[in-house]
């Protein structure tokens, strides 16, 4: 630590340009990660909020919400804990000032998802919802009334909820025997029959045993729901591919840079070796001036990415998971630990003959 | 016990093989005790840094034995060799001897950290003074003059009393006046740390300061001088018979 200290101290510039390398790599990953968690929570945070175990969907959907239909009677032939059911559409809703595309769920309020309101009331009256609380950033209030696209019902927002939003869309929360006056085209159909079977599009369960799956039906968990989202995978997959090939691009800099500069010393390691100081203490050296560095560099670009995601938008999707991000500084350390190892290596096989005899 | 720090017996130095082959050194031996000064001189290319280097155990002869403090290093493996090298030999080389990030005090600190720098306080005290570098100690190396660099150089050889001192060219970058000066620092700090030395220089004027003078031709070693009574020790120890290895004591 003594020789690595005291070189860092001499050579302020030199080590400021690797420190500079490591916060700026650490501030995109730091960034990035805020992303991915923002995005992903802008795709899961409904669905988390459930706290469920698991999803029915018809086996002819495929994995996807929108295709499974069924009858909400099924529900009571799933083995589980609890279940509620859901039928979901995507809409526009309008309430004079501004639109915004929404994901409305039509549940049960007796069943576990009924969501309860942050502010305002729970839904009660006919044609009634409760709505994401992001929708008030948009523009939206408590009593707006809303036009929807594709159909010539008004609802009315009673009240506003937390994390509610799926699929990147604010959700509204509405009673589902309403639901069938809004589903497009359900107009149409309950024109020509009177008694219909209500239909929902999943049903959501806790606990149990989905040993029993009803016949059509497939079973999945929570987070491989999730996962079948559409564009939830690829994003998620794009954005931790970035911030790994940002790991391996800061270990190729550090390990470059620190070449460098123990390239330029080697006749001094030489000299040093000569006298009997051992390649071990050396290498230490190095490796301490590395995590120095490292940590440094790593901990403003921490303090940046904070500091930035205090001044952005509401608009930009970012929310920092301190663990994830304290878990990828760690990495980004480690990784520039790696690129120092190339120095070690170079040190270890210096030849003190050859600082003498030079 | 022996009295010879350093005892290099019939050692032979051969680079390459066939056609290419050098012979940097033939059968040479070489003796020195603690406090004794011994010059080598002679033209470039006639092994005087070879022989320099495998006294100082960092490469190894081709044949023959060499033995520092008794430790018969020849046997030893690198890594054994670069703790004798730690315990019992000091380096002064042309120049680029210093830490250029530290400053006088912190490249002896160094030392200390590194378990090589076995003074006292007082002990350090008395070898900054000896070598009149007190002043200095704040000092980087790009702050000195050559032969301020060298007598900090000096400090930092003897800083571990090194039982063995090893100079390859030590003034070669100075000019005469300070090369005479460092030359006689160096002999007087060696003697008064009772450090076997050797001094490899071009420059035969430096000669005076030393016990003995050897000079080497072509891989061979000759006793050009031997002016042992120069500048008797305190012991009383005024001449040595070296040269056939009469290990006991005088
Ligand atoms: N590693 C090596 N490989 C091959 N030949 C070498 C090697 N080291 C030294 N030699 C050769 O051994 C001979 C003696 O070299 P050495 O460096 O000991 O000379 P020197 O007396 O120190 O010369 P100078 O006064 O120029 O420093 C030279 O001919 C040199 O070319
Ligand atoms: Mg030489």
């Amino acid at each position: 630590m003594f020789l690595a200290w005291k070189e860092i101290k001499q050579n302020k510039l030199r080590f400021a340009l690797v420190t500079a390398v490591l916060l700026l790599v650490s501030y995109l990953v730091f960034f990035l990660s805020g992303l991915a968690s923002g995005l992903a929570g802008l795709n899961r945070e409904a669905v988390d909020k459930w706290q469920a175990d698991g999803i029915y969907l018809t086996d002819e959907a495929d994995k996807s919400l929108t295709q499974s239909m069924m009858e909400a009677d099924l529900a009571d032939k799933v083995e589980a804990d609890e279940t509620a059911v859901l039928a979901q559409t995507n809409v526009i809703a309008d309430n004079g000032d501004v639109k915004s595309g929404v994901s409305l769920f039509g549940i049960r309020p007796d069943e576990f998802i009924m969501p309860e309101p942050t502010e305002g009331d729970k839904f009660s009256e006919a044609l009634e919802v409760v709505a994401s609380d992001s929708l008030k950033e948009e523009g939206f209030s408590i009593g707006d009334e809303l036009d929807l696209s594709g159909s010539d019902v008004t609802l009315t927002i009673t009240g506003f909820t937390d994390e509610a939003r799926f699929n990147a869309a604010p959700v509204l929360y509405m009673n589902l025997d309403d639901f069938k006056k809004v589903r497009p085209g359900a107009a149409a159909q309950s024109a020509g029959r009177e008694e219909q079977p209500e239909m929902v599009n999943v049903i959501i369960v806790r606990g149990g045993q989905p040993d029993n799956v009803p016949k059509d039906l497939e079973y999945m968990e929570s987070e491989t729901f999730i996962e079948n989202l559409p564009g939830y995978t690829e994003q998620n997959l794009t954005l931790t591919f970035m911030i790994y090939f940002l790991f391996a691009i800061s270990a190729a800099v550090v390990a470059i840079f620190l070449y460098v500069l123990t390239v330029q010393k080697i006749s001094m390691f030489g000299v040093m070796k000569a006298q009997g100081i051992s390649s071990a203490y050396l290498s230490r050296s190095v490796i301490a001036q590395t995590f120095i560095l490292a940590v440094i560099g790593v901990l403003i670009g921490f303090g940046l990415t904070v500091l930035t995601g205090q001044f952005l938008p509401a608009a930009v999707p970012v929310s920092f998971d301190y663990g994830m991000m304290a878990i990828y500084g760690a990495v980004l350390i480690v990784v520039a630990i790696l690129g120092a190892l190339v120095s070690v290596w170079t040190i270890v096989k210096i030849d003190p003959l050859e600082a003498i005899s030079g | 016990m022996t009295e010879h720090v350093l005892q290099m017996e019939d050692v032979t130095k051969t680079f390459g093989s066939g056609r290419t082959e050098v012979r940097a050194l033939k059968k040479t031996s070489l003796n020195v005790s603690r406090g004794e000064v011994i010059a080598i001189i002679g033209p470039s290319g006639s092994g005087k840094s070879t022989l320099l280097t495998i006294a100082g155990g960092l490469q190894g002869p081709t044949g023959g034995e060499v033995q520092i403090a008794g430790e018969r290093i020849t046997e030893l493996s690198e890594k054994d060799r670069s703790k004798v090298r730690l315990e019992h030999v000091g380096f002064i080389l042309q120049s680029s001897n210093l830490v250029p990030f530290l400053t006088v005090s912190d490249q002896l600190k160094l030392l200390d950290k590194v378990k090589k720098g076995n003074m006292s306080k007082e002990e350090r005290e008395g070898l900054l003074e000896e070598l009149g570098i007190t002043k200095l100690t704040n000092k980087y190396p790009n702050d000195l003059s050559g032969g301020e660099r060298q007598r900090v150089a000096i400090a930092k050889a003897l800083y571990s009393n090194p039982s063995l001192l090893l100079a390859d060219e030590p003034t070669a970058s100075l000019d005469s006046d300070r090369a005479f000066e460092v030359m006689k620092l160096l002999k007087s700090a060696a003697v008064k740390k009772h450090a076997a030395t050797i001094v490899v220089t071009h420059d035969t004027r430096l000669t005076d300061y030393v016990d003995k003078v050897y000079k080497m031709v072509d891989g061979v070693l000759h006793l050009e001088a031997d002016k042992g009574g120069a500048e008797p020790l305190e012991n009383g120890r005024t001449d040595f018979l070296e040269k056939g290895g009469n290990d006991d004591g005088v």
